[in-house]
């Protein structure tokens, strides 16, 4: 198994478009064409070999040590492969991933994991604000596959999300699960205000909502086998990076009653 | 070995074979709280499943499963069902599952078998939900929540399929006492019962009246297997000895022609083991001249 490794250089001051680093797409390629790929478009596209020094060997895993908001798109449409960040990334990471597996060392920006059709996605610090959401123009988020961030996310997490998983070992910002349609959203910390708003179908569990909106309604204390069935795909899907069982008992708030309010929100504390 | 039979432990073995045939089969995992409600839903789902002569399919229990083998960490059983084709047992798959494991308390029904093909699972029980029913996707698994009175009965949205199945794999055993005889066959059954993929459909494992194609009568396309039947040793060409008073047949239905012809050997093998000694004297198999069935089971074959 060869590893490409590429080391962020110094003095990177403006945002750029990682896309195109990712294992299928280099693997075969010569120390020189990699050095000479594109990263971007049009005139602010700049050279991979003018960002970062290049070793190793192109095969299954592409490694980027170094740390910068300013790298966007890391793992974007990856589909095979690992490729592991020794820092922190920018914004759009994962967007649209569709296999695979990317594993940021550090925090992740905004939009992390939108579009995310499959694979798996790991974050040791925070993420930003809507964590497999959606950009203007496409109907749904997140469509599949696994996040599983150990800090915190920030707002509307799970924007328009339709299937996959997010967990979140932290808590979770505002408005969580906005206009979702499906899909799991779980917290081992907490929600922030009003999470759920549109919520059509789909799942947010968490120890506890800091204020829920009026229009979620309370279905009382219920035993959910649907829980062990996730809990136990989460343990042998993720191994070590499973959160924990989910407890017996949880209750269950129906909602969006504004919108088709099929969705819900479990409280594992209640 | 004397003539056309071999002895073992003083049972005679025919040199004949079994014949079976190709047929669709599928399984499924049924989980409850409890392992005496997974296997009460579970019996209740295989009832009325001997024959696909009359039933529409073949239905038993594989094995009980232990919690860590279940997709909700609970209880559960396996049951194979098998039909004439994929399209046969849609409609024993809906009726079977939504009479019978919808409704039994704190059940879940899960897909039982890896298969490239698939069938509905949830086709048809899903909508008992009258529109409150979720779908939850994990991983290329999808399953179905639908509300019911004791909470949400989960469904998975589809379920394996072969068409390499086997049915109608068999073993006639022939006694001279029909008590010693049924213990005997009983324990062949329990050897049966611990092989894996393979079903013994009739009551207990066990049939009592072996059938052959045809009848006298217009409509019946099945009737007593009269070679075998002992009161009619003097009337009709028998294949029964002059001590024969009883005869019992083990039908074998499974998902591959290993586990079948593994089921063959384990049920003869119990069947030897016991020996003459409860009143068995021979055992024999049922083919149709081998023109039929595209299996063929030789018992000297399993004995070796």
């Amino acid at each position: 198994m060869s590893t490409l490794s590429l080391t962020l250089k110094p003095g990177l001051h403006r945002p750029i478009d990682m896309s195109a680093v990712k294992p299928s797409a280099v693997s075969g390629l010569s120390p020189y064409a990699i050095g000479n790929l594109e990263l971007g478009s049009g005139a602010t596209a700049v050279k991979l070999g003018d960002v970062f020094d290049v070793t190793g060997e192109p095969g299954d895993t592409v490694k980027i040590v170094g740390q910068s908001g300013y790298l966007d798109y890391v793992g974007a449409g990856l589909d095979s492969g690992t490729i592991t960040v020794e820092g922190s990334v920018g914004n759009y990471a994962a967007t649209a991933m569709k296999g695979g597996r990317l594993d940021i060392r550090g925090n992740a920006g905004a939009y992390l994991a939108a579009l995310m059709t499959g694979g798996l996605v790991t974050v040791k610090g925070n993420a930003g604000d809507f964590v497999g959401g959606t950009r203007p123009g496409d109907r749904f988020g997140m469509q599949g596959g696994i996040v599983v961030i150990d800090g915190n996310a920030g707002n509307r997490v799970g924007e328009r999300m339709r299937r996959g998983t997010i967990v979140v070992k932290g808590s979770i910002g505002a408005a969580a699960g906005s206009r979702m349609a499906g899909g799991t959203i779980w917290t081992e910390t907490g929600f922030g205000e009003g999470p759920g708003p549109m919520l059509r179908r789909g799942t947010l569990i968490g120890p506890k909502v800091e204020r829920f909106l009026p229009s979620f309604s309370d279905c009382g204390r219920h035993d959910l086998n649907v829980l062990r069935i996730i809990s136990k795909h989460l343990a042998e899907t993720l191994g070590p990076l499973a959160p924990k069982p989910l407890p017996d008992m949880v209750r269950r708030y129906a909602g969006d009653l504004a919108s088709l309010g099929k969705g819900e929100i479990l409280i594992t504390t209640a | 070995m004397s003539g056309g039979t071999m002895e073992v432990n003083g049972v005679r073995i025919d040199d004949t074979f079994a014949e079976a045939f190709g047929m669709s089969g599928l399984g499924l995992v049924i989980t409850a709280d409890t392992p005496k409600w997974a296997m009460i839903s579970a019996q209740t789902m295989t009832g009325f499943g001997t024959s696909v002569i009359g039933c529409g399919a073949e239905c038993g229990i594989d094995r009980v499963l232990d919690p860590s083998e279940t997709p909700d960490g609970r209880p559960g059983v396996r049951v194979l069902m098998f039909g004439f084709s994929p399209d046969a047992l849609v409609p024993q798959l809906r009726n079977r599952v939504g009479q019978c494991v919808l409704t039994s308390p704190g059940s879940a029904c899960f897909n039982g078998l890896d298969s490239k093909t698939k069938m509905g699972l949830a086709s048809g029980p899903r909508f008992f939900g009258d529109g409150w029913q979720t779908a939850k996707k994990l991983g290329r698994r999808r399953f179905w929540r639908v509300p019911v009175m004791d909470g949400e009965f989960v469904i998975e949205d589809k379920c394996g399929v072969t068409t390499e199945a086997v049915g109608g794999g068999n073993l006639l055993i022939l006694g001279r006492d029909r008590a010693g005889l049924l213990e005997t066959t009983e324990a062949a059954v329990a050897a049966i019962a611990k092989v894996d993929d393979v079903i013994t459909p009739f009551p207990g494992g066990i049939v009592r009246s072996g059938s052959k194609v045809g009848s006298k009568y217009k409509g019946a396309i099945a009737s007593t297997n009269d070679a075998f039947c002992p009161v009619l040793k003097g009337a009709v060409k028998s294949e029964c000895d002059p001590d024969t008073i009883a005869v019992l047949e083990i039908v074998i239905d499974g998902l591959t022609s290993q586990s079948v012809a593994q089921a063959m050997t384990a049920g003869l093998k119990a069947v030897t083991d016991m020996g003459a000694s409860r009143g068995v004297t021979r055992v024999s198999a049922g083919n149709y001249g081998g023109k039929l069935g595209q299996h063929h089971y030789h018992l000297k074959d399993l004995l070796a």
